[in-house]
């Protein structure tokens, strides 16, 4: 049974993908509409125009060959605005790393405290209650006008969003560690900060890790949309500028970039969690 | 070449018409003329007409002052007031030391922005000894943010953006200037294809529209066109703003009927089988401003030479572009994905005027989209007019002083006191909207004259 | 006799009861520990055993009365008195020889890794662990847990061990071995020894003395039972010493019905908290009569006694 359930599910995952494609292909097939215009003004418009039709949704062999194209050449720098999607998703990367780690010094320090103090916890419970379901491109306006930089803004916003799974996750990791173990610390009489970085820690990690998990992920979700709206550089401005020049093969070869991308952050997270997480 | 006019020929009215009054425009007048094109001297002239332009806001007195002292005197009294030949000079490319000479100059993927763009690709910023990187930016209000916040040295922005600036009207107020206009012309109203009986506006009544920015030329001359039908464009439609490369998808997705929006969008609508082009901007209003050239103060004040070569670049760029002959090669220059990213036949039809117009039809209109950078004030009072008629302006609005201070940006109420003038009030061209004539001079009246306003 | 290392002294264990007067879990409770005693703690779940045990280790204070060790109050939680823990509560992400050199660099802060780690291997050598050193908890049966949890509790060398039912998430074999280790250790090192727990011979092997709980609420100790076993018993022989079942049936009498109806009993006899009746099973003393018979047959309620006491 464990042996068949071993090749199923991949083949069942390259059905679904077949199946997909295969609807994607039916769906975007030419419709052979005869061009209705003469041929001057069918030299102005595009193909679809001239055919008395609105253009329609690439189809799969556009997109294909957009993705090897890119794939070809993805470090290319032309210009200020044009630059390759290798580029682009590692200004994205950085921008979301350089938020995520701010992020990771403020929330586990202050989790920690949060968690260690039942009063702290009560005490900023409400603030992270009301800051934490803020959309956090919300902040967007107004870090533009306070740190009056878009690429320092960016980051905040990552950090702001990173923040809360973060804070949330090490306050309760922090203060549901085992009580053995913490009387187990306190029978050998160690010290606060012992405990706290030999114990407390290591037993809060797989759930601070689980926190930081969550964060990586919705990091990846929001630069995506942080950089649409302020350009620039990154993926996300990429996504923008083929959507302002109305080309899906390539925002549909993003669109693959940033899930492939998002999937191995998710990834690096998930095996750092294994690191630190031991059955007992 | 209405900014090139040498300001120090008694002749010659800086208002509309010809100074001599053999021709029956002054651009006829100027060609008869033959003013001198060479951009060194059209940039000098610019600064000499700007400085008397502030100095005899009404071109009467400039005249008669002209013909009493003669030129020559007139520039030698002129000069003991005003730095004139330092303006000049630091107005000339390699006179002034060029304070910082990599900068960063946003802009808008349209066609409007065609001088800021084509002068990197084109070269024009290197020949005047600047290293600009040209960035776009993904909507006015980020265009807005990143400029005031200093990322930008020098913006394109809508002409309407740096009086609303200054005045503090949707941001915080800072005394911004807009040393000149990008282009005139070159805006449409495209209508999605299934609205393609319905060309009357009286047709429109309940439509939602789109046009890029509140605070926009755009808004305002939909606003003013529905309105002349008798569409009250508060009332019987929805007017949203929609960033430009949104409106296609949105117009495509059946979310807006149609817009008012800068080109390449008509265009690109067009080319997707999506709209048609309605009307073009230029048939409401003849050669109106659309976007503009847009710098602080602070940037004026605290880097001259860097701004005058920037300014002389783009002069200079806008000049190219005005010819006919040179639309295609332009066109090939922004159109590839570190610019405009479009389809460069999308790009040539805009700048070339000879395009598909959705309906099955090649139109020819060499003027669709033009190039002056001249920043009448006239026009920013306009703009303020509609400001005010629209409701976004409140209370009394001192017209004369704010076009002076954002779209020239001189001291000149400063130095006409000290010549013994007294300040002016507006003073500029005359134009007529849709045929309906306005007076710079008069604009409250010109408010009241509107029956459909949001004024109390 | 010199002052016990252990005297209890008239401890309680209140909650806080909505409106006034709090449930005592247990009061009045005295006991001592002498140097090198091995003292058993029996009593039915809730009679506050693990309370005790936690208030000995410093772990939680008391309501009332105090604790010495040595002479000195207690007020906090001290190397001087190691606790094994029911769970074992060794650390996952730790291997075992890191387990148990936490514990020997928190008591001696100055040595060096070498130090450290010699003498965590003589602790992992004592409970037969050589080998498993590298070995993190997850790898380990729950007797091997287990043992690392006494090495890591012998390790820093405490004046006194406490117990909390150490074995009996055990299965019974493994259980049996390492009571006879731990046996064989606590003769070797001398060791002082509190420990609660549920099961009647385990308390018959390991203890000198078992001391008897009541139920709770308001428990307290009945009686003090000696050990009148010889000093050399051991797990197989055990059951064949004549003392065997009459310290077994006592226990478990005491268990299924004394520990229930005992405040009537005490009323009746003059019970006194603070000396309660010290009881030598075989040795003659004052105790309920047990038939020959009786004893000589195994006891039907032997078989359930976990069940009952659970």
């Amino acid at each position: 049974m464990k042996h068949a359930a071993g090749w199923r599910a991949p083949a069942l995952s390259a059905a679904l993908f077949l199946l997909f494609l295969g609807v994607w292909h039916a769906l975007t097939l030419p419709t052979g509409a005869q061009q209705s215009v003469d041929s001057e003004y069918a030299r102005l418009v595009g193909a679809a125009a001239a055919a008395g039709q609105k253009s329609a949704m690439p189809g799969l062999r556009e997109v294909a060959s957009k993705i090897r194209e890119h794939l070809k050449e993805p470090f290319y720098d032309r210009g200020p605005n044009d630059k390759g999607i290798g580029v682009q998703l590692a200004y994205s990367l950085a921008r979301v790393i350089a938020g995520y780690l701010l992020a990771a010094l403020v929330a586990v320090p202050t989790g920690f405290l949060v968690g260690m103090s039942p009063t702290m916890y009560r005490a900023l419970d409400p603030f992270i209650q009301v800051l934490k379901p803020i959309s956090p491109l919300a902040w967007m306006p107004l870090a533009l006008f306070t740190l009056k930089d878009s690429s320092v803004s960016a980051v905040f916003v990552i950090f702001i969003c990173s923040l809360w799974p973060m804070l949330i996750n090490t306050a309760f990791g922090v203060a549901s560690v085992r009580r053995e173990w913490l009387n187990v610390a306190r029978t050998l009489e160690v010290g606060p900060l012992r405990t706290a970085f030999r114990v407390i820690l290591p037993a809060a990690a797989p759930t601070i890790m689980t926190g930081m998990r969550i964060s990586i992920g919705i990091a990846w979700l929001v630069i995506v949309a942080a950089e649409m709206l302020v350009g620039g550089t990154g993926i996300g401005y990429f996504v923008w500028n083929e959507w302002n020049n109305l080309s899906l093969t390539n925002i549909l070869a993003a669109i693959l970039a940033i899930g492939v991308v998002g999937m191995a952050l998710d990834q690096v997270l998930a095996r750092l969690t294994r690191l630190v997480t031991f059955p007992e | 070449m209405s900014a090139f006019k040498d300001p120090f020929n008694p002749e010659l009215r800086l208002a509309r018409g010809c100074g001599c009054g053999r021709h029956n425009d002054q651009a006829e007048h100027d060609a008869a003329s033959a003013p001198p094109t060479d951009t060194e001297t059209l940039a000098s002239r610019a600064v000499d007409q700007a400085v008397m332009r502030a100095l005899f806001p009404r071109d009467e007195t400039r005249r008669r002052f002209l013909k009493a002292v003669g030129a020559n005197t007139a520039l030698a009294a002129v000069a003991q007031f005003f730095p004139l030949a330092a303006a000049r000079e630091a107005f000339a490319q390699g006179k002034g030391q060029i304070e910082k000479a990599s900068i960063k100059v946003g802009f808008i993927p349209i066609t409007c922005a065609t001088p800021i763009i084509m002068a990197h690709p084109m070269g024009f910023y290197a020949k005047h000894g600047l290293d600009v990187e040209v960035v776009k930016t993904a909507g006015w209000a980020v265009i807005r943010d990143k400029t005031l916040n200093k990322e930008y040295d020098a913006a394109h922005m809508l002409s309407p953006m740096p009086l609303a600036i200054t005045l503090g009207a949707g941001a915080k107020p800072e005394p911004y200037t807009m040393p000149a206009v990008e282009n005139i012309n070159g805006q449409a109203i495209t209508l999605a294809v299934r609205h393609k009986d319905k060309r009357d506006p009286r047709q429109w009544k309940g439509f939602k529209f789109a046009v890029p920015f509140d605070y926009s030329m755009h808004n305002y001359l939909l606003r003013y066109f529905v309105a002349e039908h008798g569409i009250d464009p508060d009332r019987d439609l929805q007017i949203r703003v929609v960033p430009p490369p949104e409106m296609v998808a949105n117009l495509r997705a059946d979310n807006i009927d149609g817009f008012l929006a800068p080109d390449p969008v008509n265009q690109r609508a067009v080319y997707d089988g999506v709209g048609y082009i309605h009307t073009l901007s230029k048939d409401i209003w003849e050669g109106h401003p659309c976007c503009a050239f847009a710098a602080s103060r602070q940037f004026v004040a605290g880097m001259p030479n860097t701004y005058h070569a920037l300014l002389k670049a783009i002069i200079d760029a806008a000049a190219f572009a005005r010819k006919p002959g040179n639309r295609k090669t332009i066109a090939e220059a922004i159109a590839p994905a570190n610019y405009l990213n479009q389809p460069v036949t999308v790009v040539e039809q805009v700048l070339t005027g000879t395009f598909a117009d959705g309906l099955g039809n090649v139109r020819k209109v060499p003027d669709r989209i033009d190039f002056d950078p001249f920043p009448w004030h006239s026009f920013a009072v306009w703009i303020l007019t509609q400001m005010k008629r629209w409701g976004q302006l409140k209370g009394d609005v001192s017209y004369g002083k704010i076009a002076y201070e954002v779209f020239l940006a001189t001291d000149a109420a400063r130095l006409m006191k000290e010549v013994g003038l007294t300040p002016p009030a507006a003073t500029s061209k005359k134009f007529s909207v849709m045929n309906k004539e306005f007076d710079p001079a008069n604009p409250d009246a010109y408010i009241a004259s509107f029956a459909i306003r949001r004024t109390a | 006799m010199n002052d016990p290392l252990i005297r209890v002294d008239g401890i309680a264990k209140r909650f806080p009861a909505r409106g006034g007067a709090g449930t005592a879990v247990f009061e009045n409770v005295h006991f001592a520990i002498e140097q090198g005693e091995f003292v058993c703690l029996i009593g039915h779940s809730g009679c506050g055993k693990t309370t005790i045990l936690n208030i000995l280790a410093g772990l939680e204070p008391a309501s009332e009365g105090y604790v010495f060790v040595a002479g000195r109050e207690v007020n906090g939680p001290s190397l001087d008195r190691a606790v094994i823990f029911q769970s074992h509560a060794l650390m996952p992400w730790l291997t075992v020889a890191g387990n148990v050199a936490f514990a020997v660099a928190s008591r001696w802060r100055g040595w060096n890794k070498a130090k450290v780690r010699a003498h965590c291997q003589r602790y992992i050598d004592l409970v037969n662990l050589t080998g498993s050193e590298r070995k993190r908890p997850a790898e380990l049966s729950g007797g091997m847990k287990q043992r690392v949890g006494i090495a890591r509790a012998l390790a820093i060398e405490p004046r006194m061990l406490l117990m909390d039912e150490p074995f009996s998430a055990l299965d019974a074999l493994t259980r049996g071995m390492l009571q006879e280790e731990a046996l064989r250790i606590c003769r070797e090192t001398r060791q002082t020894v509190f420990m609660i727990t549920h099961d009647v011979d385990e308390a018959i092997l390991l203890a000198d003395k078992i001391m008897l709980m009541t139920n709770g609420p308001c428990a307290k100790i009945a009686e003090i039972v000696v050990n009148t076993l010889p000093c050399d018993r051991n797990r197989h022989d055990l059951h064949r010493h004549p003392h065997y079942y009459r310290i077994r049936n006592h226990l478990i009498e005491f268990l299924v019905g004394r520990s229930r109806a005992f405040d009537e009993e005490a009323a009746a006899r003059g019970y006194d908290p603070r000396h309660p009746p010290v009881v030598k099973p075989g040795l003659g003393e004052a105790m309920p009569e047990v038939s020959g018979a009786h004893a000589a047959r195994p006891q039907p309620g032997a078989k359930s006694l976990r069940a009952v006491v659970n």
